[in-house]
């Protein structure tokens, strides 16, 4: 290469870094700034005085329940989803089923579906059903929304380790469940694992759901307490930044971790940006 | 003699056979409970629409059947038309921006090896942020204040501050791109794939015949990353026909509607106006321009060597 072209190359990689991470590093200085700084003229990046103030003045108001529920909603629909995706991929992998083609395009297209197409009639579906406003009602929705994916993965995956794998540790001795579970399930690390991190960032990350299918204070997830919060006090903007520090720190550490699997099940596979 | 062959053989094809209807249930057993689940919450809900798109329903009572009135009266609003225009320039808005984006970028990510990827990882970032927590970030990254970041920025140019947010005109291409910084880099995820199968000797061979850079990308490039491409726009369309958690964060549809997709539309009429009956016209409406979009996906998809379902 040219060392012209490099540094062109080099100079256009450094602003889009710039231009990716620059908001949230702005948003973090922001957070750790007393309230009379926030909107210094010309703008501080890094604050020469700085606080815990607005972090603390969350917790005083309660999000880190909102904070928890979002774990916990994530948590239950991730395994929900690996438990019964993990199932259905290795029996379409390895089975033969009836209308097998027909489930496969139904998986596929559930997976392109957005879940905010359907979720006006999910919203009294669930109102009719007594789920709306429980704590079951995301989990479950989650679960359905990330589950074709682990159903894609997975099965991806399986169809690539060889038959002969299993019948051989059979033949030690293994029961097929034996098998499966000590010598095919290892294997399928990459794939589970590129399956919950989709899982957690999607259940984390989502607002519209969340805010259309509980109702009680003590059943919201951290975007919608976000929401409210920003209701409430106006432009409180050192508490609305913590705010998005914290929101932002466990998905982005998922993908940080897992990025290597995600991007894999990515490139071979489908879903939705 | 000849009666035991016959009969053991009829023995083991009946075995046989019972064998494979065994594995045959034992499949479906374990491929049930996930099919359950999927057409629970993502095929069911859609029909449970239809059906109320052809009631009346308002604040969650149920006033009766009457017909095809919803979609009568949506494809009568001129404000529904102005909604499927402002769609329309949102989708293709963002396409228009994204797109090329991801494929500088991959072709970047591409030349600079273990560095690209660290800038692949980077550029991920916001993408793996929530949609409603990048609007909260951007408001106050856009706050008209020479405090702000955009502010300060428009300072140093000695521009005043501009409120882009409320400003008809700014409103939408300000939608656009801060829904570009969110997600283009997901489209460079795959076309870095893509670019990653086309066989490096081909660039050889075309030095060797002395094409030269441009061409190079326009005879070898488009035409053999075509099919990552295409996987890759209607991803995207998909993705931001249906976006409004943005749209909700950082203009609510305003100003006067300019931001307004039928997205947004479908969330105001069916969750903030609790107009159900219509809003779920609307939402049927979506459904079926998704069906549509998703049909040409996995048409798309089907086609690409490995990846077929």
């Amino acid at each position: 290469m040219k060392t012209g072209t490099r540094i062109w190359l080099v100079l256009g990689c450094l602003l889009a870094a710039l231009v990716a991470l620059g908001p949230i590093v702005w948003a973090f200085s922001t957070s750790l700034k007393p309230t009379n700084r926030i909107f210094q003229v010309p703008p501080e990046l890094i604050p020469s005085v700085s606080t815990l103030e607005h972090y603390a003045r969350l917790i005083s108001e309660g999000v880190h329940w909102a904070f928890f529920n979002s774990g916990l909603y994530a948590v239950m629909a991730v395994a929900v989803a690996l438990t019964l995706g993990t199932l259905a991929g290795y029996a379409l992998a390895r089975y033969p089923i009836p209308g097998k083609q027909l489930v496969l395009v139904l998986f596929v297209g559930a997976m392109a579906v957005p879940g905010f197409a359907v979720l006006l009639p999910t919203q009294l579906l669930f109102v009719d059903m007594g789920l709306y406003n429980t704590y079951v009602a995301l989990p479950l929705l989650y679960a359905g929304h990330i589950l074709p994916f682990a159903v894609w993965v997975t099965r991806s995956h399986f169809s690539t380790i060889p038959r002969e794998l299993e019948q051989a540790a059979q033949i030690d001795g293994y029961s097929r469940l034996e098998a499966v579970w000590k010598v095919v399930l290892p294997g399928a690390k990459p794939a589970l694992l590129a399956a919950a991190t989709f899982g957690f960032l999607h259940s984390w990350n989502d607002y519209v759901t969340a805010t259309t299918m509980v109702d009680t204070p003590s059943l919201r997830t951290l975007p919608v307490a976000l929401i409210f919060f920003q209701g409430f006090h106006g432009r409180d903007w050192g508490a609305l930044m913590a705010g998005v520090i914290i929101a932002t720190i466990p998905p982005v550490v998922m993908f940080l971790l897992f990025r290597k699997y995600l991007i894999g099940g990515f490139a071979d596979g489908s879903v939705k940006g | 003699m000849t009666t035991t062959v016959i009969e053991t053989s009829v023995d083991s094809s009946r075995a046989l056979h019972s064998v494979a209807r065994k594995t045959k249930i034992v499949g479906s057993a374990l491929v049930g409970p996930a099919l359950i689940l999927v057409v629970a919450i993502n095929v069911l809900p859609a029909f449970y629409g239809f059906y109320l798109s052809l009631r009346q329903v308002f604040f969650f009572a149920d006033e009766g059947y009457v017909g095809l009135q919803n979609y009568v009266e949506l494809f009568r609003d001129p404000f529904a038309w102005q909604a499927v225009g402002r769609s329309l320039v949102f989708t293709f808005g963002s396409l228009a921006i994204a797109v090329p984006l991801a494929l500088v970028s991959a072709m970047g990510i591409r030349r600079l090896g273990n560095w690209g990827s660290i800038l692949l990882t980077v550029l991920l970032v916001p993408w793996a942020m929530s949609p409603i927590v990048v609007a909260l970030l951007w408001k106050w990254i856009l706050v008209p204040s020479p405090g702000g970041l955009v502010g300060a920025i428009f300072a140093a140019f000695g521009v005043p501050p501009q409120d882009l947010l409320t400003d008809p005109l700014l409103a939408m291409p300000t939608l656009i791109l801060i829904g570009v910084w969110r997600n283009f880099a997901f489209a460079a995820i795959i076309l870095t794939g893509g670019l990653g199968q086309i066989p490096r000797d081909l660039y050889k061979a075309a030095a060797v015949d002395g094409l030269g850079a441009w061409e190079a990308f326009r005879k070898i490039t488009l035409p053999l990353l075509a099919p990552s491409l295409l996987i890759v726009i209607s991803m995207l369309t998909i993705s931001y026909f249906n976006e409004v958690q943005t749209i909700i964060g950082l203009t609510g549809g305003g100003p006067i509607r300019q931001t307004t997709t039928l997205g947004y539309l479908l969330y105001h009429t069916g969750f903030v106006e609790l107009d159900q009956g219509r809003g779920n016209a609307i939402a049927i409406v979506m459904f079926m321009i998704n069906m549509l979009l998703i049909a040409l996906y996995i048409k798309i998809l089907g086609k690409q060597p490995g990846a077929a379902a």
